[in-house]
């Protein structure tokens, strides 16, 4: 799924270590998220957004839109 | 596997650490069999169904140690690993069915059924690096 994850989190200067620390994943996790690797679960997603205090359609592009 | 270990989470390093817990025994079992005449004496006695029990407990653990590793990682790895084990043992149960068929029908030399465990961690292993995402 197509997303902006790499770009907000290189806009906080954070790893892919620090930001899975930050949600409670792996930085495999983090790496596949923002490679397309992987399609969050709707948990994930939110905690992302939380996160990042965005809206989940701000940062994963909606594919059925 | 060291690679694994520097790289991996502390539920990969907990699974690693578990695998060879119940591989080790697992090996030493079945190269003294192959190597040595140490089980030769329980042939036909009941201590044999005891041997088949005890060389097939490690196995049993061993599933406990993956399903292990999915309950404690998070979504990304339990996906991938739930792939690269269906498809591991779906290979091999091919393999034995394989076969299993050939022996009887093409005069294909009898193997003993307890080596597709080794296939098993065989296939795990060559199929495992060609699994990279959950999709």
């Amino acid at each position: 799924m197509k997303n902006r994850l790499k770009l907000l989190r290189v806009e906080r200067g954070w790893t892919q270590e620090q930001l899975g620390q930050a949600l409670g994943v792996s930085r495999q996790a983090v790496n596949a998220l923002e490679t397309e690797k992987h399609d969050p679960s709707l948990d994930l997603a939110y905690r992302i957004a939380t996160l990042f205090t965005r809206p989940v359609e701000d940062i994963f592009e909606n594919p059925h839109a | 596997m060291l690679s694994a270990w520097k790289q991996g989470t502390p539920a990969g390093r907990r699974y690693i650490i578990r695998t060879w817990a119940f591989m080790i025994p697992y090996m030493l079992v079945c190269i003294s069999m192959m190597l040595t005449d140490a089980f030769d004496e329980i042939i036909g006695k009941p201590a044999g169904w005891g041997l088949a029990a005890a060389i097939s407990a490690p196995v049993i653990g061993q599933l406990w140690a993956t399903l292990s590793l999915m309950r404690e990682s998070d979504e990304f790895v339990r996906a991938v690993a739930a792939k690269q084990f269906i498809l591991a043992a779906g290979l091999a149960m091919a393999l034995a069915t394989f076969w299993g068929f050939a022996e009887m029908f093409a005069n294909a030399p009898h193997l003993p059924g307890w080596l597709i465990y080794a296939a098993f961690w065989g296939l795990y292993g060559l199929v495992s690096p060609f699994i990279r995402t959950s999709n």
